[in-house]
C-alpha cells in the first residue's frame, strides 16, 4: 500500500501508461505522460533548492500542469499550496508570504497580476504557459523559468528523497475569522487516510472517468485527483468554460461518459434548474457525491429521479479533516424524510459530540462535532494559536495523549444512527461550498478608511447556500457621507475586492447611523438580520 | 433595428455596472474573456440571460446558455442580433 501521494501515480503509471491520467481543456495527458512530467519537474525543483518541507505555490488557472505540478512538487519532497487563481494580488502575497513560497508556479498573466510586491518572498517564477517563439533562457539562472526547462531534466525517474507518511503534502489556504485566510496542513497520511477509505467505498476501477469540478485549492478535489490516480481512472478537469454553463456541463457528462461526480451542491441544483437533463443524459454517472453545504431536500429528490441509477452520497468534513462522515441516501428514505443526515464516520475516523459542559452529548442532545484520527490535520501553518485552539487534547480519555479536532459544527445524534448537521457555533458561513467568516470580510470594509463599523451578515439562499450583506456606519467627518449611496458601495465593493475573493464581497451594502447593540455593547446581529 | 454598436453599448454597460465594477474592474474590452477571469460566476450568467431578455425582448434557452454565446460582449451582442433579425 501507498504512504505518499505520488506512489499512487508510480503504480498506476507501471499498470496503464498509455490510459488518459487527466484531461483539461481539450488536452490529454496519459499516465506516462503525467509520471516523466512530474519526475522532470521535481528535477527542476531540486536543482532550485527545493528541499523535504519546501512550500511551491501554484497560482494558474486549471490546466493538465496543475496535476504535473502537485505531483511533481510532491517528488521533490515538497509540499504544494494552490491559490486561488481568482484571488486579488494582495491576498495571494499574503499566502506567498505567510508560508515563505521561494517558488511560484504559475503563468505569464497571473505572474503580472501579482506585481513585485505580492512576489518579494518569491525568488523563481515557473511559468505553465507558452513561450514566446525565439525566446531562449539559462535553466537555472533566471529568475523565471519557461515549462520548457522541464526537457533538460531525466524523466524515467524522480529524486530521492527520504519521506515518511507525517510528511506535510499540501497547504489549504482558508478564510480567517481574524482578518487574514489560514493554512491547513494536511500530510500525506491525511490525505491517504481518505483516499484508501473512498476507494474502497466507492469500489473505484480503472474504467472510472471522474470529473473535477472543485477548484484545486477546494478540498474536494483531493478526491477527484488522487482517487483517479489511485485506481488507474480517468480525471476531466471542468473549467469554466464548462463549470458556468449547465447545459454544457449535462452534455459533457454524457458525451465523456462520467461516472463519478463530485461537487458542492450548488452545482448540481444548476445542473437540475438550467442543464436540461434527462435520465439519459446522466445514465453513465453510478456515483454522484455532493459536500460543502447543506442539499436542499427538494433538489436532492429531483437528482434522484434524474439519476436513477446512481448511488448519492453526503459527505461532510472541513478542510482540517477531509471528510469524516458520510451518509449513502436511502432511496426508499428519501420521500419521507425531512432532515438530511451527514451520517456516520468514514474508516480509520471516529466522530463524536461534545455538549456546552464539556461531556459526550447522549442521542438527540446536541453537542460540537469532534473528529480523531489520521485525516485530522497537524494545525495551521505558521499560527501555533490558532492550532491550540482547534487541534486540542482529548480531555475525555487521560489515559494517553491524543488530539482531536473541534469541527466548530454543532450536531446530532439520531435514533437512525446518523449524525445530524445543526448550524455553527461562531461567525463562520457557507456560500457554494466555500467556507467564509464574516470577520473576514469585516476586517476587510473596516480597513477602509471612511468605515466606523462594519458588520457582515448571511442571508440564506436557496441555490447558493448564503448570500452576503453588509451593514456599514461611516465616519460621520470621514470623505464619503457626501457621495452617492450607488458610489458609496461601489468604493467599499472594490475594497474588499483588493483584498478578498469574488465570492466573499457583499452582494449589498446598507449604511446606517449606528449599528444596533446588545446590552453588553457588542453588534446585535440577530436585530441586524431582522432588520434586513 | 438597433445598431450593432448600440447593442454592444448596453451589454457592456450593464455587466460593467452589475459585475466588473464590484470586483475593482472599472473597463472591458469588447473581446474580453469574462468568464476566464472571474467577472461573471455561475449566478451572474442568469442574471446576465434575463437582462439580455428584459432589454432586447428576445428569449435565450437553457441550450443557449453557453461559453461559446456569453464569453465576450462581441459573442453576446452575435446572440442578440442573431435574435433580433429573425
Amino acid at each position: 500500500m501507498a504512504y505518499l501521494l505520488p506512489q499512487l501515480l508510480k503504480k498506476s503509471a507501471q499498470a496503464f501508461p498509455e490510459k488518459v491520467a487527466v484531461w483539461a481543456r481539450g488536452r490529454s495527458l496519459s499516465y506516462r505522460e503525467l509520471e516523466e512530467g512530474s519526475n522532470q519537474l521535481a528535477h527542476l525543483l531540486g536543482k532550485l533548492g527545493v528541499k523535504k518541507g519546501d512550500r511551491v505555490g501554484l497560482f494558474f488557472p486549471k490546466s493538465v500542469e496543475s496535476v504535473i505540478s502537485m505531483l511533481g512538487v510532491l517528488k521533490a519532497g515538497g509540499v504544494y499550496v494552490p491559490l486561488d487563481p481568482q484571488a486579488p494580488a494582495s491576498r495571494a502575497g499574503y499566502i506567498l508570504g505567510n508560508c515563505g513560497i521561494r517558488i511560484l508556479i504559475t503563468n505569464r498573466e497571473k505572474r503580472q497580476a501579482l506585481g513585485a510586491a505580492a512576489l518579494a518572498s518569491v525568488e523563481h517564477c515557473i511559468l505553465t504557459d507558452q513561450e514566446e517563439t525565439g525566446k531562449a533562457g539559462g535553466v537555472l539562472e533566471d529568475a523565471v523559468l519557461e515549462w520548457s526547462s522541464l526537457g533538460h531534466f531525466p524523466l524515467s525517474y524522480a529524486p530521492e528523497v527520504a519521506m515518511t507518511e507525517g510528511d506535510l503534502a499540501y497547504i489549504l489556504y482558508t478564510s480567517g475569522s481574524t482578518g487574514e485566510p489560514k493554512g491547513v496542513m494536511l500530510s500525506h497520511r491525511n490525505a491517504l487516510t481518505f483516499v484508501d477509505w473512498c476507494a474502497g467505498e466507492f469500489r473505484l476501477s480503472s474504467d472510472d472517468r471522474l470529473c473535477n469540478h472543485a477548484p484545486l485549492h477546494f478540498d474536494l478535489s483531493v478526491f477527484d485527483i488522487y482517487n483517479a490516480l489511485e485506481a488507474g481512472a480517468a480525471v476531466y478537469l471542468i473549467t469554466e468554460d464548462l463549470a458556468l454553463f449547465p447545459a454544457s456541463l449535462a452534455s459533457f457528462i454524457e458525451s465523456q461518459r462520467i461516472t463519478i461526480w463530485y461537487s458542492v451542491p450548488s452545482a448540481l441544483t444548476l445542473l437540475l434548474l438550467h442543464g436540461r437533463l434527462t435520465a439519459e443524459k446522466m445514465k453513465s454517472l453510478r456515483v454522484i457525491l455532493f459536500a460543502g453545504e447543506v442539499f436542499p431536500l427538494k433538489y436532492l429528490r429531483e437528482l434522484a429521479e434524474m439519476a436513477p441509477g446512481a448511488e448519492l452520497y453526503n459527505l461532510y468534513g472541513p478542510t482540517e479533516t477531509n471528510v469524516c462522515t458520510f451518509y449513502k441516501v436511502e432511496r426508499d428514505r428519501l420521500a419521507k424524510l425531512d432532515k438530511l443526515p451527514i451520517g456516520i464516520a468514514c474508516a480509520n475516523t471516529e466522530a463524536f459530540l461534545i455538549t456546552d459542559d464539556g461531556w459526550l452529548a447522549r442521542p438527540g442532545e446536541s453537542g460540537e462535532l469532534c473528529v480523531r484520527g489520521p485525516s485530522v490535520t497537524h494545525g495551521y501553518w505558521g499560527d501555533e494559536e490558532k492550532t491550540q485552539t482547534m487541534v486540542v487534547p482529548n480531555h475525555l480519555q487521560t489515559a494517553f495523549e491524543e488530539k482531536i479536532y473541534r469541527t466548530g459544527d454543532m450536531a446530532t445524534l439520531g435514533a437512525d444512527g446518523n449524525f445530524y448537521f445543526g448550524g455553527r457555533r461562531d461567525r463562520m458561513i457557507k456560500s457554494r461550498g466555500y467556507r467564509i467568516e464574516l470577520g473576514e470580510i469585516e476586517s476587510a470594509l473596516l480597513s477602509h478608511a471612511a468605515v466606523r463599523e462594519a458588520a457582515a451578515l448571511a442571508v440564506p439562499d436557496e441555490i447558493v447556500g448564503n448570500r452576503i450583506r453588509a451593514v456599514v456606519c461611516l465616519h460621520p467627518t470621514g470623505p464619503m457621507p457626501g457621495v452617492d449611496l450607488p458610489q458609496r458601495i461601489l468604493a467599499l465593493q472594490q475594497h474588499c475586492a483588493s483584498r478578498l475573493p469574488p465570492y466573499m464581497i457583499p452582494e449589498s451594502i446598507d449604511f446606517c447611523a449606528e449599528l444596533p447593540k446588545t446590552s453588553t455593547g457588542k453588534i446585535d446581529r440577530i436585530k441586524l438580520a431582522a432588520a434586513g | 433595428m438597433i445598431e450593432t454598436a448600440e447593442v454592444k453599448d448596453r451589454i457592456r454597460e450593464y455587466i460593467l455596472e452589475e459585475f466588473a465594477k464590484s470586483k475593482g474592474i472599472n473597463q472591458i474590452a469588447d473581446d474580453e474573456m469574462l468568464t476566464a477571469n472571474g467577472i461573471l460566476d455561475s449566478m451572474g450568467i442568469f442574471r446576465l440571460v434575463a437582462f439580455l431578455e428584459d432589454t432586447f425582448n428576445v428569449r435565450v434557452g437553457d441550450e443557449e446558455i453557453t461559453n461559446d454565446n456569453l464569453e465576450s460582449v462581441d459573442a453576446i451582442e452575435r446572440l442578440v442580433t442573431s435574435k433580433t433579425r429573425k
